[in-house]
């Protein structure tokens, strides 16, 4: 599969701490890649670098064979590279419909309200179009913001923790969903603590610890890997994968 | 269709003021209150649509004031070629200073712009040789309208100049409503919602606050222009900070956002402080105290709770803070 978006060598800095170290990453159309690591790791940041909202001092982020490092992050999202943040982020007093037509405001789509339509149902909110985004409880604000983030037509979708929060039958909402939207061939970028959801969607998954990438292979590869669980997943956990 | 009579309305009331009102003071305030619907409709562009707080657009009005009168006294320009070359005059100033400050938010926006203005109070005040520093710039004419078929009208009566100053008013309130109203004002609005989301999905918070900055300083600068040849005179008090504090208490506590709640707010507190003057020296104290109460319990404005009354809920939802 050839990659739809690739970064090579990432590396930022914050004063004197390293928060990303020589990152690379692809995913291509079609491919869910998960990005997991404890808090901290420099997941968020690596979306910050991606998005344009922060700036690599080393390496560089390619969409479709060209670079896009030094564009600003509304040019990134109008090429079609589109994410959720982790702190919920909605147009809080204004209707679903005239927030979700933002995506579509952006790309001057001739029949916003049609687009914000599609988005809402894909989500399964349309039927509380009218109301605030406000109104919403907190699991249909975070469907709130991917069906955001469809309104602007994405070709790589980066999702930051969207089943945070949420309970079982909502985070199995969330998984069928990413499912549907791989399948049209998205590529999807997730950033995930809830294992479950991860392990479940992922085609890769790469890990994280301390701004550094220690491993990258398929769900299952990295869940046995010892550094990954030595860095992330618990001392438990290795014991039950040695006894596995 | 009962939108459209009242309208209608509204309109043949305007038109009838001046027939109606035969006391020059009166008329003198609803023609001032005119020239400042012009200015606030600009500002709340940029205060009630993008959600920038500019503390400089009581500069851009006494630039436009400047620009016109500087044109009338220098190369013998008439108001009519003044005004629009006092709105693009300052439309451009307020692209070129924008160009630098609309990358910052918050404070830092709201500090450049207080010192914007201040620099310009300085520049009016101290460039003699070209404004005549706080002697001012005296002898501003009204000049005559020359109508195809009619003639030449005098328009410099307080009755005619109402009309003029009632043409562009509605003009400024349809040029603003068509922006607000098209793709660039709902970006506006999701701009000041949630700027950072905005961009995230494609809209450029720069570009857009950039438009709003212009389109306002430009209604402010073609305001000034009003101004200064109604009254004949221009000088650097033009630029004291207490004309951009009235002209932020129109758009805020008329209803920022709305465009018709700062045109209210604009005639409301042109005339409120006028009225009091019979209370004498409590008159100050009396209209600081209706402002607190006013923003105390119609804190999105005036014309809030009349529009929560007249709009259905899915209007209501769709229009909170906006028009």
């Amino acid at each position: 599969m050839s990659a739809l978006l690739e970064a090579h060598g990432l590396t930022i800095r914050f004063g004197g701490l390293t928060a990303l170290k020589s990152v690379d990453l692809a995913v291509g159309a079609g491919e869910v890649l998960s990005v997991i690591g404890p808090n901290g790791a420099g997941k968020t940041t690596l979306f910050n670098v991606i998005t344009g909202r922060v700036r690599a001092v080393e390496g560089s982020v390619l969409f479709r064979g060209e670079a896009i490092e030094r564009l600003q992050s509304f040019r990134i999202a109008r090429l079609g590279i589109v994410r959720t943040f982790q702190k919920t982020e909605v147009f809080s007093p204004l209707s679903l419909l005239d927030g979700v037509a933002a995506g579509a405001l952006a790309r001057d789509d001739p029949d916003p309200a049609a687009c914000a339509r599609e988005a809402l149902s894909t989500v399964g909110l349309l039927n509380k179009a009218e109301l605030s985004a406000q109104q919403l409880s907190y699991g249909d604000q975070r469907l709130l913001e991917l069906a955001q983030a469809l309104a602007a037509r994405p070709a790589v979708l980066l999702l930051d923790e969207p089943a945070s929060g949420m309970n079982h039958q909502e985070c199995a909402h969330i998984v069928q969903l990413i499912g549907e939207l791989r399948s049209r061939g998205l590529a999807i970028i997730l950033v995930e603590h809830n294992m479950h959801v991860v392990m479940t969607i992922s085609d890769r998954v790469i890990v994280i610890n301390y701004g550094e990438k220690i491993a990258e292979g398929p769900p299952g590869q990295v869940r046995a890997d010892p550094r990954v669980i030595e860095a992330y997943l618990g001392v438990n956990q290795r014991a039950d994968a040695s006894a596995r | 269709m009962s939108r459209r009579i009242a309208t209608l309305a509204v309109l043949a009331l305007l038109c009838a003021v001046p027939l109606v009102v035969r006391d020059d003071y009166y008329l003198h305030l609803f023609i001032v209150s005119g020239i400042f619907v012009v200015a606030v409709l600009g500002l709340d562009l940029i205060v009630g649509y993008v959600g920038q707080l500019s503390l400089a657009h009581a500069a851009f009005f006494a630039m436009g004031a400047y620009t016109s009168a500087l044109l009338f006294v220098r190369l013998q320009w008439s108001m009519w070629l003044g005004l629009p070359a006092a709105a693009l005059a300052v439309g451009f100033a307020a692209f070129v200073l924008g160009g630098v400050i609309l990358r910052t938010r918050g404070h830092r926006f709201i500090i450049i712009t207080v010192v914007f203005a201040e620099l310009m109070k300085l520049v009016a005040t101290n460039w003699v040789d070209m404004t005549r520093g706080f002697m001012g710039l005296p002898g501003l004419q009204i000049p005559r309208l020359t109508v195809p078929g009619i003639g030449s009208i005098d328009i410099s009566s307080k009755e005619r100049f109402y009309y003029v100053v009632l043409v562009v008013a509605l003009l400024a309130f349809v040029l603003c409503r068509a922006i607000v109203r098209s793709s660039i004002g709902r970006k506006f609005i999701l701009i000041r919602e949630n700027e950072a989301l905005a961009e995230s999905l494609g809209i450029s918070a720069f570009r857009y606050s950039m438009i709003a900055f212009v389109s306002g300083a430009g209604l402010a600068g073609a305001a000034g222009s009003l101004y200064a040849h109604y009254v004949g005179f221009v000088s650097p008090d033009l630029f004291n900070f207490s004309y951009v504090t009235i002209m932020l208490i129109m758009v805020i506590l008329g209803g920022k956002g709305t465009l018709i709640g700062p045109a209210l707010g604009a005639v409301i507190f042109t005339f409120l402080p006028e009225l009091l003057r019979e209370a004498s020296h409590w008159r100050m104290i009396i209209f600081a105290t209706i402002l607190i109460l006013a923003t105390l319990f119609m804190p999105r404005g005036i014309v809030f709770p009349l529009v929560a009354h007249l709009l259905p809920q899915r209007r209501r939802t769709r229009h909170v803070g906006a028009p």
